[in-house]
């Protein structure tokens, strides 16, 4: 059964594209790893600032996820889809960065610094003085907000969020099952309602 | 329907409607209970005010030069392994049958059967050595010789 499920995704794992890029990086191929570097730098990237919330240490991070990924060449085996183990690097550095003292610093930049996201311009009409300090506030309350949730928590709202991951990925990335993984929206989600409520 | 707001499990189903990942069908139908439900209508505003503002939430562009740190950190990693780069992709398939034929010549020199060496007789003979020579032999010839003649003028009878 076990061997058949693992059959399953080595079946999964072959219609994978990035998978086979990553099997050819196994084997030399220099311009399949700037491919999946190109595709993933910038979520990656993200993922770890929205955790972090600091630029200098989600960039210095993000690098050790793809030389983690290129030290990694030689043993890959494509048994999961290439994201789940990207983001399963990311997020166990990002947790133990979360444990790490550096955390105090974007905690401390986060109070500091409110306005460091590019402005989002609609293409049609120019936003008014008025409704860009509501979004202003509105991100700032925000990432407050998630900053204070639990690891796991910010993991999984994230994923869904952002990288629009289903149940069962995020359930792969995190090793814990999709109900746990719902269980841990749920609860984030709730806090987040909670926090938020008052700009209604 | 159910009402999702009664049910741990079911609040999820708001959440997902909230994040446009329920099929046309179930939103429909979630759609009609809305109607009529004033707390699932309020969980779904406040999940959409969190997914708005989470929508916002842009981060910064990732630096220009994240590639050439990257890179110059592989780099830095790499002259363990410099064997590696000088022989190449290209070449790694090559290497076993390299060896094996390594392999074949290092026997067959090993355990080839040894070729007589040709002597040149003409070579390092001294002209003394010659006269020496032919002094030998001048002098086997006479010893060979003179008991015969002895013998003849022994016994002339």
């Amino acid at each position: 059964m076990e061997h058949g499920v693992k059959q399953f995704m080595v079946a999964s794992a072959a219609l994978d594209y990035d998978a086979e890029l990553m099997l050819r990086v196994k084997d030399g191929d220099g311009a399949s790893f700037d491919a999946l570097l190109a595709k993933y730098r910038t979520p990656i990237v993200h993922f770890l600032y929205r955790m972090l919330q600091d630029q200098a240490v989600s960039e210095e991070l993000a690098q050790e996820v793809f030389l983690r990924v290129y030290r990694s060449r030689e043993t890959y085996e494509a048994t999961a889809k290439f994201t789940t183990w990207l983001f399963r690097i990311a997020t166990h550095l990002a947790l133990n960065s979360l444990r790490d003292d550096k955390n105090e610093r974007g905690q401390e930049r986060l109070d500091e610094n409110t306005e460091d996201a590019p402005a989002r311009e609609v293409a049609d009409r120019t936003p008014t003085v008025e409704e860009r300090m509501v979004r202003q506030v509105k991100v700032q309350e925000i990432r407050r907000a998630i900053a204070a949730l639990p690891g796991k928590q910010r993991v999984a709202v994230l994923m869904h969020k952002y990288e629009e991951m289903e149940y069962s990925q995020i359930a792969r990335v995190l090793s814990c099952s999709e109900s746990a993984v719902k269980s841990l929206l749920f609860r984030a989600y709730e806090t987040l309602r909670l926090q938020l409520a008052h700009l209604s | 329907m159910n009402c999702p707001s009664r049910s741990h499990e079911n609040r999820e189903l708001l959440a997902d409607y909230v994040a446009g990942n329920l099929a046309p069908e179930r939103a429909a139908a979630l759609e009609r209970h809305l109607e009529s439900c004033v707390e699932c209508t309020r969980f779904v505003e406040e999940q959409r005010l969190v997914w708005d503002a989470m929508d916002q939430w842009e981060p910064q562009p990732v630096s220009a030069d994240f590639n050439r740190r990257l890179y110059h950190a592989i780099d830095r990693e790499q002259p363990a392994r410099w064997f590696e780069r000088l022989l190449g992709p290209l070449w790694r398939p090559v290497l076993p049958l390299a060896a094996a034929c390594l392999l074949i010549v290092a026997g067959l020199v090993l355990h080839a059967p040894q070729a007589a060496v040709p002597v040149d007789s003409r070579v390092g003979v001294e002209p003394e050595q010659v006269e020496r020579t032919l002094d030998d032999m001048q002098m086997l010839r006479e010893l060979m010789v003179t008991p015969a003649e002895g013998e003849k003028t022994s016994n002339p009878l």
